[in-house]
């Protein structure tokens, strides 16, 4: 909106200075009110076409560039991520024949992430728009992805000829592995989930900016029509007095037209801000928060596969998997031990922090409770997995930690995921509903718009017409 | 009267788009956005980081990172002021300082009382032991070992709190004493972020040993005021643009090129600013 003071004040000016230089003539006067009246019909229309832009932009960035971006960002990081703890589970069964249907199906999963990510990164446009910065980082991305794909084809290979027992690979695969997760940490997955964040500050600040232009611009459209309704009013008056006339009809609709628009103008931009907030707290918020749960549940999962697969980098593999928990639910404990049991403690209510505390303490849609409870029923079931997996290794049972990782523990992440996926898509729909109802209550307006300012003053030349002529 | 309706109008939409203006730019936080003066905390004790020199002026990998940002941010001045680790949060929250870039580790703990941009960099935790020393391996070999402890540091809680690592703690004030402590002998090891280890090991030659056995990421990050959102997405842009331009490139060889540590050159994953 960028309206300023002017345009309410410049009608009420000219009215006056007609009055006093033309006072001369009667024809003068009457087409004079005429030009302030139509002109003061082009300020309100004028006014409530921009407040409708505001909003029209505020859902094209949150609804149709941004906000999708968040998602198609996410989808990237997932795929990244997923290629990569693919790969580790893989090189943690090597050669193991009992292993070998589940090593190819970590290999198929492997192929088919990879062909998702590629397929994201080329179509490289819908993900960076056209931000010459965001399309460079996804052409880094791309020939990072390259090089990642070497390096594994290599550990895969190495880890093949080895023809190892199903645990930790010989030195030479995992130096190869660490080159190559080393890259997809350092390089890869940070550009993925910047461009996330980013997207949403893109939206959080289009947002506030829109909404606050949508709300001031309805008061500008309320006193531009209070104006042009006293214009109405006053040119009304002149005539009775001046003509001893009855009610002009055509003023008197103009008037009724003009409180009509305006009244429909403000209950539409009233809704559209609505819509706006009911797109962004409801939907946009959750699907962001919910999008980088994922992104970190993926890539702790993956640590812990690879806590496995590494035991030079163990100890940094389980640090980084307590922090990225901690992200994913804050409770306050120091160690993986005590963490395991404040989640098991407090899993039913909602007094913790993190993404999920973000999301247990915003509940606004229906269904929304229940299918939380199944998120985090579901992550409370990985992190006993993880309890146990982590007890099974250190007690010296790779064997069964590797199945226990395996079985137990890649089902009850797989379903923890499509818990959470749920639940992300719960709030896309929110998101969706509001956009596409803010899109639909606009329709047509850039028709109504002109077709009023038109239709406002052919009301008002009809009601001085008859006024005119009686001097001809 | 007609005007007089008017400019009442008027006074009444000025305020209320005031107000209005005021609720979007946060009103009650004050942003690192768009100030033209930033106070900045720094250490003042880490070598390579964040030191005074003789002259009392502060340098350090921290402390260019910081003139960096701040110039990014839109600041004309910049003064650095010393906190010592446990006065970080606290000099935020009373608004002692604007911005924090004192090797502040990112943590999830520390998430619930300041803002974190970045992280610009990730270092890791090693250990540091004398150079006759070949018993010391990894953070496990710790175990009963005197290892110098550093008041509000995590460094040591990650020893003997999330690794549960039963080694005998000596105080020490700051890592310099550390440093002194383990050639006299006083302790047998230090543990903190490689970076800071590489820089000692430089430093003294044979006498210690770098042990090369990482087992933490310490997210390096830009503490601010809690509620500056605003302030913690601008830091964010800054500091990927200092890495596409290559000005931290240049600035990790500037710190760290001498000391043979692996730095990685490329814009981290960042934590998020909500």
């Amino acid at each position: 909106m960028t309206i300023t003071t002017n345009p309410p004040s410049s009608p009420a000016r000219r009215a006056r200075v007609p009055g006093r230089l033309r006072i001369r003539t009667m024809p003068g006067r009457i087409r004079a009110l005429a030009a302030v009246a139509a002109l003061a019909v082009l300020v309100v229309v004028l006014v409530t076409t921009l407040t409708v832009q505001d909003a029209r932009d505020g859902l094209r960035v949150i609804g149709h560039d941004a906000g999708p971006q968040v998602v198609a960002t996410g989808d990237l990081y997932f795929a990244l991520s997923d290629m990569d703890a693919q790969l580790a589970d893989a090189l943690l069964i090597g050669g193991d024949r009992g292993l070998a249907d589940r090593r190819a199906a970590a290999l198929r999963t492997y192929e088919q992430r990879r062909s998702e990510a590629n397929r994201a990164l080329l179509q490289g446009s819908r993900l960076a728009g056209t931000d010459a910065t965001e399309q460079r980082t996804a052409q880094e991305m791309l020939d990072a992805l390259g090089r990642y794909e070497r390096l594994a084809g290599q550990a895969l290979q190495t880890d093949e000829q080895s023809n190892h027992a199903a645990g930790p690979p010989p030195a030479a695969v995992t130096a190869l592995y660490r080159q190559a997760t080393d890259l997809m940490k350092l390089d890869v997955l940070p550009k993925a989930y910047n461009l996330t964040l980013d997207n949403g500050t893109k939206v959080r600040r289009t947002y506030e900016a829109k909404r606050s232009a949508v709300l001031n611009g309805r008061i500008w459209v309320v006193l531009t029509g209070l104006l042009l309704i006293v214009v109405l009013a006053g040119v009304q008056w002149y005539f009775i007095r001046r003509f001893r006339r009855l009610v002009n009809p055509f003023l008197a609709l103009a008037t009724v037209g003009t409180l009509v628009l305006v009244v429909v103008s403000v209950a539409l931009l009233s809704s559209e801000a609505g819509r706006l907030r009911t797109a962004k707290e409801d939907g946009f918020d959750s699907v962001l928060a919910l999008s980088r749960a994922r992104a970190i549940s993926n890539s702790a999962h993956a640590d812990e596969a690879r806590y496995l697969l590494d035991p030079g980098r163990a100890d940094t593999y389980e640090q980084v998997y307590l922090d990225k928990s901690l992200a994913i639910m804050y409770v306050p404990a120091g160690n993986l031990d005590k963490y395991y049991t404040l989640v098991d403690e407090k899993i039913g209510g909602s007094d913790f922090l993190g993404f999920f505390g973000t999301e247990a303490h915003h509940v606004t849609l229906p269904g929304q409770q229940e299918a939380l409870r199944k998120v985090l029923s579901g992550y409370q079931k990985v992190q006993a997995n993880d309890r146990n997996i982590r007890q099974l290794a250190t007690g010296g049972d790779r064997r069964g930690a590797l199945s226990a990782k395996l079985n137990a523990g890649t089902g009850d992440f797989g379903d923890y995921d499509t818990a959470l996926v749920s639940l992300k898509n719960l709030h896309g729909r929110a998101f969706d509903k509001a956009i596409s109802a803010g899109d639909h209550g606009l329709r047509g307006w850039n028709i109504v718009l002109p077709g009023a300012a038109v239709l406002l003053i052919i009301l008002i030349l009809a009601g001085v017409r008859p006024r005119l002529s009686e001097y001809r | 009267m007609r005007l007089r309706r008017i400019g009442l109008g008027h006074a009444l939409a000025l305020t209320l788009l005031a107000a209005a203006g005021c609720g979007v730019a946060g009103g009650a936080t004050p942003s690192v956005s768009g100030k033209d003066h930033l106070v900045i905390g720094v250490s003042k004790d880490q070598p390579g980081l964040g030191f005074r020199d003789g002259y009392g002026a502060y340098k350090g990998f921290d402390v260019d990172v910081a003139r960096d940002i701040a110039k990014r941010l839109g600041a004309k001045h910049v003064t650095f002021k010393p906190l010592a680790s446990g006065q970080r949060e606290g000099a935020l929250r009373a608004g002692d300082v604007d911005m924090v870039v004192a090797s502040y580790s990112i943590t999830q703990q520390r998430k619930t009382q300041v803002v974190f941009g970045g992280p610009y960099y990730v270092a890791h935790q090693d250990i540091l032991v004398r150079g006759t020393d070949t018993t010391v391996r990894n953070v496990r070999d710790l175990r009963g070992k005197r290892l110098c402890q550093v008041a509000g540091s995590v460094s040591w809680q990650r020893v003997t709190q999330e690794r549960k690592i039963q080694a005998q703690l000596v105080p020490a004030s700051t890592y310099g004493q550390c440093l002194d402590d383990l050639t006299s002998g006083t302790v047998d090891a230090i543990s903190t972020d490689d970076l800071i280890l590489a820089g000692f090991a430089a430093q003294r030659g044979n006498q210690v040993r770098f042990v090369n056995a990482p087992f933490s990421d310490e997210k390096y990050g830009v503490g601010l005021r809690p509620g500056d959102i605003g302030g913690c997405e601008d830091v964010n842009k800054a500091i990927t643009e200092m890495y596409q331009d290559g000005t931290a490139a240049t600035l990790l060889k500037r710190w760290f090129g001498s000391t043979g540590l692996n730095v990685t050159t490329t814009v981290p994953q960042f934590e998020g600013c909500g």
